[in-house]
């Protein structure tokens, strides 16, 4: 191993919690292990066209949302805070509904009632029930990492259950033999987002054990020295 | 028709689409709506379920008659209207957090009234609210209707809470691995209590 790699272990090791913490994309990813942004997930996302119509609801939405309301609660009373985020979200959802029937049309049908369904969605106004306010440029940053982190689960559990429901992607054909009809139902998708969540929660965990035996490794190495 | 068959007629109207947004329709197995909060809740044990329920009942019972009317009044907005909905029903949803909180300032001790402000803002602020006065203004409901389907939609919600704590004794066991603790098995097993209910109703509802 050589020194730059050393150094990354050895940050990864020393920080390990406070990473945890802020990631948003594969140790902390807001749907995996935090559980929010389900229902959208769980109904709406059976094709890869679906996804891509609530990824751009969600990318026009969640930061928008997050940095005016952290904007606006600085004077506010903490329980008040849920009504400001989901007031912010439903004026901003006008524009975002909008754009999406001008770039998607009647497909938007599709998506049925997840869309409006966003401006309430715990991914988009979690942030409320949290004590302390937020800063403007945290607020940003989170929202882009957590938007990240949720297209990319969403269009993962999409192209799955398009894939095992349709044997389709993004509507062409790809297999012939449907393996599993129930995908595209409420059960299928969260079995199958249940079943990913479980692959994660061990590939995050196989992680952190990882750096933690790599972290030993270079320890020996330096006690041996 | 009578008056007490016209009487009988609504209660069997309203115990009808309540009954049905419990069971065949329900918030969580059959639309997923508040299943985030509800996988949160089951992990909490500083929210009471019994509170956390009031509330949200409380709630969508004074706020969902208001976006009745609301929906109403929007119809000569045409296309627009779609797109106003979430604000004005979320200003409905407001009236009936501040009359709640209103109430509850009011009426409860001083206890009780710390834990119902502190889960109020989640009961209110919840798919499972807006997701009932969306689908009553979409599919057209009467007002009776309305006013069952949210009754049976809260109720229905509770009952999935309390079947998903419920279950939490079990699904805590050393047999299930550890990859699978927590949100993992938690939404298998509602999965299977979907596939249940998909098996009873024998259809998909239209999203």
């Amino acid at each position: 191993m050589n020194e730059r790699k050393k150094a990354r272990v050895r940050y990864c090791a020393n920080n390990m919690e406070r990473l945890t913490q802020r990631d948003r994309i594969f140790l902390n990813n807001p749907v995996m292990i935090q559980g929010l942004g389900l229902a959208p997930i769980v109904i709406a996302a059976t094709t890869m066209k679906n996804a891509t119509i609530l990824a751009v609801a969600v990318i026009l939405l969640l930061t928008p949302t997050r940095v005016i309301a952290a904007l606006l609660t600085r004077g506010t009373y903490f329980r008040f805070r849920g009504l400001t985020y989901s007031l912010v979200a439903a004026t901003l959802y006008i524009g975002v509904g909008w754009v999406c029937i001008a770039l998607f049309g009647q497909d938007i049908q599709a998506v049925g009632l997840y869309l409006p369904l966003l401006v309430v969605e715990p991914i988009i106004i979690k942030r409320h029930e949290r004590n302390q306010k937020e800063h403007v440029r945290t607020a940003f940053k989170k929202g882009i990492f957590t938007t990240i982190g949720f297209l990319l689960v969403l269009f993962f559990v999409a192209g799955a259950r398009e894939l095992m429901a349709f044997g389709t992607l993004y509507g062409k054909t790809v297999l012939t033999v449907i393996a599993v009809p129930v995908a595209q139902y409420a059960s299928g998708g969260f079995i199958i987002l249940g079943l990913l969540a479980a692959l994660w929660r061990f590939a995050t965990n196989a992680f952190k054990k990882n750096i933690n035996i790599k972290m030993k490794k270079i320890e020996a190495e330096g006690q041996q020295k | 028709m009578t008056a007490s068959t016209m009487v009988l007629k609504a209660l069997g109207t309203f115990f009808l689409y309540a009954v049905v947004a419990m069971f065949a329709q329900n918030a969580v197995f059959s639309r997923a709506l508040g299943v985030s909060r509800l996988v949160k809740m089951v992990d909490d044990p500083t929210i009471d379920t019994f509170i956390f329920g009031a509330m949200l009942t409380a709630v969508q019972l004074i706020s969902t008659p208001l976006a009745w009317y609301a929906n109403l009044l929007m119809a000569p907005l045409g296309s627009w209207r779609p797109l106003v909905r979430p604000l004005i029903f979320v200003l409905c949803s407001g009236i009936g957090f501040f009359v709640v909180l209103f109430f509850i300032a009011t009426v409860l001790k001083q206890v009780d009234a710390k834990n119902a402000i502190a889960a109020l803002p989640m009961a209110t602020f919840n798919c499972s609210v807006l997701g009932t006065m969306l689908i009553a203004a979409t599919q057209n409901f009467t007002l009776l209707q309305t006013m069952g389907f949210a009754l049976g939609s809260s109720a229905g919600y509770v009952l999935a809470v309390m079947v998903a704590t419920e279950a939490q004794r079990k699904l805590q066991s050393r047999a299930v691995p550890a990859c699978f603790k927590g949100l993992p098995i938690t939404l298998i097993y509602i999965g299977v209590l979907a596939l249940a209910i998909y098996g009873f109703t024998g259809h998909m509802l239209a999203i």
